[in-house]
């Protein structure tokens, strides 16, 4: 059973939709992503000098007609792209609780696997959660969206994260680079969502980044006075006099926070994309993510 | 502005408990976040502050008006505009002599009565009052604000106590006959209820106090010539009390003892074998509340024998009185007595025969007549045997009963009056009588012809009865406000207490200055004459818990209400409303607020 936002009309209106790399992936088999690798394709890639035994129709004939020298037309080897998506699955995405918060998530995480899963792309879940790095098989046509849905729903969120060492992890078994997509809150520090950006770049991964957060998270309504908080990844106390100045503060700091993440990703050149999760999840991932370059 | 209600302002002192609940809740509520990571430096900053340790919100003074404004609607504020017609009554009784810290309760009440005339307006016309000896108005025009505040001054308390009067009634008719618009009564006393023009100014605490409740001076038997001094001192408080008792005569000491009194009983001291003087005095030195009590003074019994004055038509039935030592015995027929005019007695004996009117003196019925001013006198007992008689009693003391036989009797009726002293099995032979400080004695037997070892009880009953009269037989002492009864011929001057001369114009058979108590002097005339004047009201002594007036709102004063209003409803709608504002401003929901809650740890489980 499908959760409520992927009806039949929106898995339809997914379908259409197919992710864009900034990099060539390398697939195993014939499929609709640029590869570095030489092939078949009808985009041209280079020319070189003719050998024997080349394919004769590949010859540049006009090369040869103009200079006397036999050149071979080079094309890019189109590919099927192996997508990695990486929830978030620290305590931090349980609040203010598990349906507002992380469960808009994989909501979010399911629809970019089935687009993948609908264009014959492999995709593979990855949970982020402090030591234990659970990951899927990967998947590969619309059928195994039941299998997307059943890893999705073992996942429970808890702990802290640290996005690093925990990526670390993953990278570990991962084979073949493509496309990765992170979903998480970021609400750790720069330096530490920094390295373990930084890791998927190194590992060659074309990298887009969702950060999710909910409303409760951008716009704290909490009751005036003295309030002992909790940390809901670490648990650690702290003591503060809620007041509408604070408040604003937060909202003034997280905003900031934000926008360092932004552009990190920038300059990294890694795609950004924030979701709050009251958002419509079919505005977000049929509008917002196309409008921002995610989709083609 | 007034409060009907004033003791409930003391609530007030309890508004400072609301801060209990924010101090309570100083241990904050805990919540569960997403990342304290961005909250850290609100944290370091906000315990910087001096006042996070007290963080009191706006609806605390919201809640601290709003309780306060119910506090004050307790207190029954009122609007009432300053009356015109005013009376100020003063207690100048006994009791308001106690001392207050430096002040007497007296001198509290003039402070007081001062300010209340302060703050009437010039025009308005005031009448004082005093309540004792009874309650009357100073002056007999009404008085300006300015000059009642003059007359304020030269009042003074008296040593008397109080009349038994409802204050509450009473100041309720003064109110509707003289149509005053607001009654100030200034006393110790506290009130109850509410009046709307009748105000009571309560003066002074409860205080422990010791009195001496009497004192007097006796001759030790009838034909001794020794004095004894009795007193007793009472202590009016919960804790036992010690004391010196000092006597004094013609104002030198005489003796002294320690005592202790248990809580509120007496302790009687007794001082034998003291010298004559002419005035005693006791004082005990207990630093009490009321200095008032703790002195008292009295006379000396009259000096020589006690002078009898015999009526009888059978007197060699009374020659056996003259072997009686001290006593002296004059002897008079019924017909000698009703005319003529006999210099006062201390008693007077009618022996088968009885005046017309009880004398102005202690008297003996011997078998009266029928016709007698004491008794009914019935049939003669059959058999004159004694069935029953008062025990203690003076006049029954050391009589052996059995033996007690008189050879006739007849049976007396007190009807009423009088109490039977000694009962045959046919009715009393014995009636005897206090009144207005003469005792009277009716006897239906004739003791008299057995004195001597022929009848050992009957003649033990006569120097019994002799006794009783002579124990009435004291100095001259009165309570004070009571009159002085002597002849006081012009020229003659009375000395008070206080020192004030007074000198006697005319004719008198009474003084009745007598507000202050002390030895009061008549000279002048043959000899200097004392009377002791004691303060004669014991409950005025009691300072522990005097009766509470008892205040009524006037039936007949709706004029009054112009100038009163009752702001309390007033009082309570700003305070509902201000309760509906909080109610608003901070309701039920708003502290509910989902995002507030904890979130539990059951809640990170995917649903």
């Amino acid at each position: 059973m499908l959760p409520a936002p992927f009806t039949a009309e929106f898995l339809n209106r997914l379908e259409v939709l197919r992710l864009r790399t900034r990099k060539d992936v390398l697939g195993n088999r014939p499929g609709a992503y640029s590869s570095p690798r030489r092939g078949t394709s009808l985009e041209f890639a280079d020319y070189r000098k003719y050998s024997p035994g080349d394919d004769l129709r590949y010859v540049d004939w006009g090369i040869f007609a103009r200079s006397d020298r036999l050149y071979v037309r080079l094309f890019h080897e189109e590919v099927d792209l192996f997508a990695y998506i990486f929830i978030d699955a620290s305590g931090s995405m349980a609040f203010p609780s598990i349906k507002e918060k992380f469960a808009p998530a994989c909501n979010l995480a399911m629809a970019l696997g089935y687009v993948v899963l609908a264009n014959h792309d492999h995709v593979r879940l990855h949970s982020l959660k402090d030591e234990n790095a659970a990951a899927s098989p990967f998947y590969r046509g619309r059928q195994r969206m039941r299998d997307l849905i059943h890893f999705v729903s073992s996942v429970s969120p808890a702990g802290a994260l640290e996005p690093a060492p925990c990526l670390g992890n993953h990278l570990k078994h991962i084979r073949r680079p493509g496309k990765a997509i992170l979903i998480s809150d970021f609400l750790v520090p720069a330096d530490a969502y920094q390295q373990g950006l930084n890791l998927l770049r190194a590992f060659n991964l074309d990298t887009s980044v969702i950060q999710v957060l909910s409303r409760e998270e951008i716009a704290p309504a909490l009751l005036q006075g003295e309030l002992s908080l909790i940390d809901s990844e670490n648990f650690s106390e702290l003591r503060l006099q809620w007041d509408k100045t604070i408040s604003r503060e937060y909202e003034e700091k997280l905003a900031r926070h934000n926008r360092e993440l932004k552009s990190f990703c920038h300059q990294s050149g890694i795609h950004y994309s924030f979701y709050a999760t009251d958002e419509d999840l079919g505005r977000f991932v049929l509008k917002t993510l196309p409008a921002t370059g995610l989709f083609r | 502005m007034e409060f009907l209600n004033p003791a409930a302002l003391y609530a007030l002192a309890l508004l400072p408990l609301l801060l209990v609940p924010y101090l309570i809740r100083r241990r904050p509520r805990r919540l569960f976040f997403s990342s304290l990571l961005l909250l850290r430096e609100f944290a370091t900053r906000r315990s910087a502050r001096p006042w996070e340790k007290m963080y009191l919100p706006p609806i605390f003074f919201l809640q601290l008006i709003l309780l306060a404004l119910l506090l004050l609607a307790l207190g029954e504020p009122s609007l009432s505009f300053r009356p015109v017609s005013v009376a100020l009554v003063l207690d100048n009784s006994a009791s308001m002599q106690a001392i207050e810290g430096e002040k007497s309760r007296f001198q509290l009440a003039q402070d007081e009565a001062a300010k209340i005339l302060s703050a009437l307006p010039a025009h308005a016309r005031v009448d004082l009052y005093i309540v004792v000896p009874r309650l009357t108005r100073v002056t007999e025009e009404s008085l300006k604000p300015g000059e009642a505040i003059a007359r304020l001054n030269s009042l003074g308390p008296l040593d008397l106590g109080e009349a038994d009067i409802d204050y509450g009634a009473e100041f309720e008719r003064l109110v509707g006959e003289r149509k005053y618009q607001r009654l100030h009564f200034l006393t110790d006393h506290p009130a109850e209820g509410q009046s709307a023009s009748v105000r009571v100014v309560t003066l002074g605490r409860p205080k422990a106090n010791l009195a001496i409740s009497a004192f007097q001076i006796a001759r030790r038997s009838l034909a001794s010539p020794q004095l004894e001094a009795r007193a007793i001192v009472r202590n009016f408080s919960a804790t036992e009390q010690k004391f010196k008792l000092a006597l004094k005569g013609n104002g030198n000491l005489l003796a002294g003892r320690s005592y202790s009194v248990a809580p509120n009983r007496s302790v009687e001291a007794a001082f034998e074998n003291i010298p004559w003087r002419p005035y005693y005095e006791a004082e005990i030195d207990a630093g009490d509340g009321l200095a008032l009590d703790n002195r008292r003074f009295a006379v000396p019994p009259p000096q020589g024998a006690l002078k009898i004055l015999a009526v009888s038509p059978r007197p060699e039935g009374l020659s056996s009185l003259r072997a009686i030592p001290g006593v002296e015995l004059q002897l008079v027929s019924p017909e000698a007595y009703e005319k003529g005019n006999f210099e006062p007695h201390a008693l007077e004996i009618f022996h088968y025969s009885a005046p017309a009117v009880l004398p102005e003196s202690h008297a003996l019925f011997v078998l009266p007549p029928k016709q007698n001013p004491l008794v009914e006198i019935g049939t003669a007992l059959s058999r004159p045997t004694v069935s029953g008689w008062r025990e203690p009693h003076p006049l029954t003391r050391y009589i052996n009963f059995a033996l007690f036989r008189p050879a006739y009797a007849r049976e007396l009726k007190p009807g009423g009056l009088g109490e039977a002293i000694i009962q045959s099995p046919d009715g009393p032979m014995a009636v005897a009588l206090e009144q207005k400080d003469f005792r009277y004695l009716a006897l239906g037997f004739d003791p008299f012809p057995f004195l001597g070892r022929q009848n050992l009880p009957m003649s033990i009953f006569t120097l019994n009865l002799l006794d009783w009269f002579n124990e009435g037989r004291t100095g001259n002492a009165s309570a004070t406000g009571a009159p002085l009864a002597a002849q006081l011929r012009p020229g003659e001057m009375v000395l008070t207490p206080t020192g004030e001369k007074i000198a006697l114009e005319k004719t008198s058979t009474v003084f009745a200055r007598t507000y202050v108590q002390g030895i009061y002097r008549i000279t002048g005339g043959e000899t200097e004459k004392f009377f002791a004047v004691n303060l004669g009201d014991e409950r005025e002594s009691d300072l522990r818990e005097p009766p509470v007036i008892q205040l009524r709102s006037e039936p007949g004063a709706a004029s009054n209400r112009a100038f009163y209003a009752s702001l309390w409803p007033y009082l309570l709608l700003t305070a509902i409303a201000l309760l509906l504002l909080e109610w608003f401003l901070n309701p039920a929901s708003a502290r509910e607020r989902p995002a507030s809650e904890p979130v539990k740890r059951d809640d990170f489980r995917w649903a």
